[in-house]
């Protein structure tokens, strides 16, 4: 497995509520710390990043932002996106720009299948080429915050559907682009985010199955965020039960009953344990790695947390610059 | 403050349901467990879901995509505290069925019904774009309720970016239907005498040319015809569109949200509100999903053990545990672990109070009620989990006032 680090694009994708967009940050951070010139691209109506990485930080629109050193966030916006690629195209801009604020023509826009995806995709290509005064690459990696899944795969599917549709024109040429891109293993990985629950599970395993099947982008391990770790040690694996046959009246100085301990205790054995099945089945139904991530105390949000599982998930094998 | 509404008395006096909330947070769960309640109170229940983890479904005998509702087995809900008056069909929502039985319904002629289902754009819409999916889960309500055979219909909404998109289809696409944009395209020769319509047509026009120039496509002619094709039929849907939504936002209909601690869920959750209130639909309450609660009475602990008192803790803990274990149990470990398992579970819960405060408070201000369901040891994917989710959402009121305190172990 190619290290994280030196791919150029990598694009984090799970269902709604894995953590995908925390992955995404934390990665960016861990990046940016090793030296990469990092850019974070959520695409969405929605942003959430900035405020994962820093609460209370304001939205950084199309145009984007550094959040840190060497860590450059922005939003795909496609409106934005397809105005940009027209006036790039054409120089209609000013046109565009009044066209694209009326309603109907939004509607008409909305109803029509493909462009978003294919657009902001070609954004992300444009930014993949995008060179410095040095001439070297602007950026050594770039996150991409794709759709939750369902739409993920729709999302990455549209070049390969637009290149066997249209038959010719610079819309066939830059999908082309797009979609060498999207299946580069040298350059694109995608990281599919899950939790170790039934439903995202199950998910993962129908995202990778698709991705080989159809899709072709590459993949070569899973994240399994919020795993609860083994709350007890070794030879003490049956410590809620030990708990809850203690005395009622026993009394330990500033901590709760001992009922209260057990039940403490029997939450966390009854999450790891199920994380574990889960972590499980998803090895197994995937066939592929798995990196699992901490489900921390404190929830993952700030710079620390999110170094914690950055680090995490450059462990293995990850080398500094 | 108004009395909260109760949950319960929603279940028994509403004929419609609607629970909406954000992907990844028990949606379909909570519907399925809300239906359930309503078979036990005697209603004849019908739930529609949209897309439930395969052994939910297989526990509410949906496992095939199903798009008319199947009965539990009698047996089965007697053994859930079902009457034999009440009754609990399920039912998966088939987008593309529902959708294409519209269009059937509303085409003027066989031909037109044709020109729709074989058009390209008809396809991408029925698709899941564009709403389509919202919009066909409504409909499908819609003829649920006028069933005679149900007395409650509970329905889970599509995932999508935002939840009320749901409620919205409708509007958005007799809008579009009536849009200026689309009478353009549609009559092109009574506007042309306009002087507003037409700058606005000619911006308008060239950008879709030169989209088509780039992309090959003919969009133009694709749309032109899918709209001459749904004119005819536009007035009977028209009318369709109008009922559907006076029906959801109407007296017997109720919404409620489902929530869970997850920040990014709470501030969706909250931007949801935002909408509800601006499209003037009164939500009934909200059940915060998967909330850690701490097990004992009063305050949760700041810290476990105390300050101060970490050695003392972890040698009366473990001289507890030796006197019942041989003596390979590692004793000392094993009390540190106990301890540590209190203390981070004692910060998600504070975690979990901090970010359901404003969401919890502004519900209950409204009158909403507000219920909290435990983050479960497992899945729920059984019927008696479904009763057991029941009994934390019907069992009684936990409002925002009593955030630190907390149920018994």
């Amino acid at each position: 497995m190619l290290p994280l680090l030196d791919r150029r694009l990598v694009i984090v994708t799970g269902k709604g509520g894995t953590g995908k967009t925390t992955v995404a940050a934390a990665l960016a951070i861990v990046a940016a710390a090793a030296g990469r010139r990092v850019l974070v691209a959520e695409v969405g109506l929605d942003e959430h990043l900035p405020a994962i990485v820093a609460p209370g930080a304001r939205p950084v629109g199309y145009d984007g932002r550094d959040l840190a050193k060497g860590l450059r966030a922005m939003r795909i916006d496609p409106y934005e996106a397809l105005a940009e690629y027209l006036g790039l195209q054409i120089g209609l801009r000013g046109v565009v720009r009044r066209v694209f604020e009326n309603r109907a023509f939004r509607q008409l826009m909305d109803a029509s299948p493909g462009w978003r995806e294919l657009i902001t995709l070609g954004k992300v290509w444009h930014l993949e080429q995008m060179q410095d005064e040095q001439g070297r690459n602007r950026f050594d990696l770039i996150i991409v915050d794709a759709p939750a899944t369902g739409h993920g795969l729709t999302f990455l599917d549209v070049p390969r559907v637009v290149g066997s549709a249209v038959r010719a024109g610079p819309l066939r040429r830059h999908a082309g682009w797009v979609e060498q891109m999207i299946r580069d293993p040298d350059r694109t990985l995608l990281l599919p985010v899950a939790l170790a629950e039934e439903l995202p599970a199950r998910e993962t395993a129908e995202l990778v199955q698709r991705l080989r099947e159809d899709v072709g982008v590459p993949v070569d391990r899973v994240v399994v965020n919020a795993v609860a770790p083994a709350p007890f040690p070794p030879g003490a694996g049956d410590l809620d039960e030990r708990l809850a046959r203690l005395p009622a009246h026993l009394r330990i100085p500033g901590a709760p009953p001992v009922a209260v301990l057990a039940a403490c205790a029997a939450h966390w054995r009854g999450r790891h344990e199920l994380n574990a099945r889960w972590t499980q089945v998803i090895a197994e139904s995937t066939e592929l790695p798995i990196v699992t991530l901490p489900r921390l105390a404190h929830g993952a949000r700030g710079r620390d947390a999110l170094s914690v599982l950055g680090h995490a998930l450059v462990r293995e094998g990850a080398v500094a610059p | 403050m108004k009395t909260p509404l109760d949950p319960k008395a929603v279940i028994r006096d509403r004929r419609i349901v609607v629970c909406v909330g954000t992907g990844g947070v028990g949606k379909t769960t909570l519907a399925a467990c809300f239906a359930l309640e309503g078979a036990r109170l005697g209603r004849r229940t019908a739930v529609l879901t949209i897309d439930p983890a395969r052994r939910l479904a297989d526990a509410l005998g949906v496992a095939e995509l199903g798009n008319e509702p199947t009965d539990l087995p009698r047996e089965r809900l007697t053994a859930l505290g079902v009457p034999p008056e009440g009754r609990l069909a399920a039912l998966m929502l088939d987008m593309k069925r529902t959708f294409d039985a519209l269009v059937a319904r509303f085409a003027d002629s066989e031909e037109a019904r044709q020109r729709i289902l074989g058009n390209r754009i008809y396809q991408h819409v029925s698709d899941a774009l564009a709403g389509s999916a919202e919009y066909s889960a409504m409909e499908k309500v819609f003829e649920l309720s006028e069933r005679e055979d149900f007395d409650l219909i509970v329905v889970d909404t599509p995932p999508s970016q935002h939840a009320l998109d749901f409620l919205e289809a409708p509007r958005r696409l007799l809008e579009f239907l009536d849009s200026r944009l689309v009478q353009i395209l549609l009559h092109p020769a009574f506007a042309a005498g306009r002087l507003g319509f037409r700058i606005f047509q000619r911006g308008t026009e060239r950008v879709l040319r030169v989209i088509e120039r780039i992309s090959g496509v003919s969009f133009l002619e694709d749309i032109s015809e899918f709209l001459l094709a749904f004119e005819g039929m536009s007035e009977g849907f028209r009318e369709r569109a109008r009922q559907v939504q006076d029906r959801l936002v109407g007296p017997d209909a109720a919404f409620v949200l489902a929530a869970s601690p997850a920040p990014q869920a709470t501030s969706h959750a909250l931007g949801m509100l935002d909408r509800l209130a601006a499209a003037r639909v009164p939500l009934a309450g909200v059940v915060v999903n998967r909330v850690h609660l701490w097990p004992g009475v009063g305050p949760t602990p700041e810290r476990v053990p105390e300050q101060e008192q970490d050695e003392a803790a972890v040698a009366a803990l473990a001289a507890a545990l030796a006197a019942d274990a041989g003596a390979d149990f590692p004793a000392n470990d094993a009390a540190r672990a106990a301890l540590a398992c209190a203390d981070g579970y004692a910060g998600w819960v504070r975690d979990d109070a901090e970010s359901t405060a404003q969401l919890e408070a502004r519900v209950a201000r409204s009158g909403g009620f507000v219920r909290r369901v435990p983050e479960l040891a497992g899945d729920v994917h059984d019927l008696e989990g479904l009763v057991h989710v029941g009994d934390w959402v019907f069992g009684g009121p936990a409002s925002g006032a009593d955030a630190g305190r907390s149920e018994g172990a």
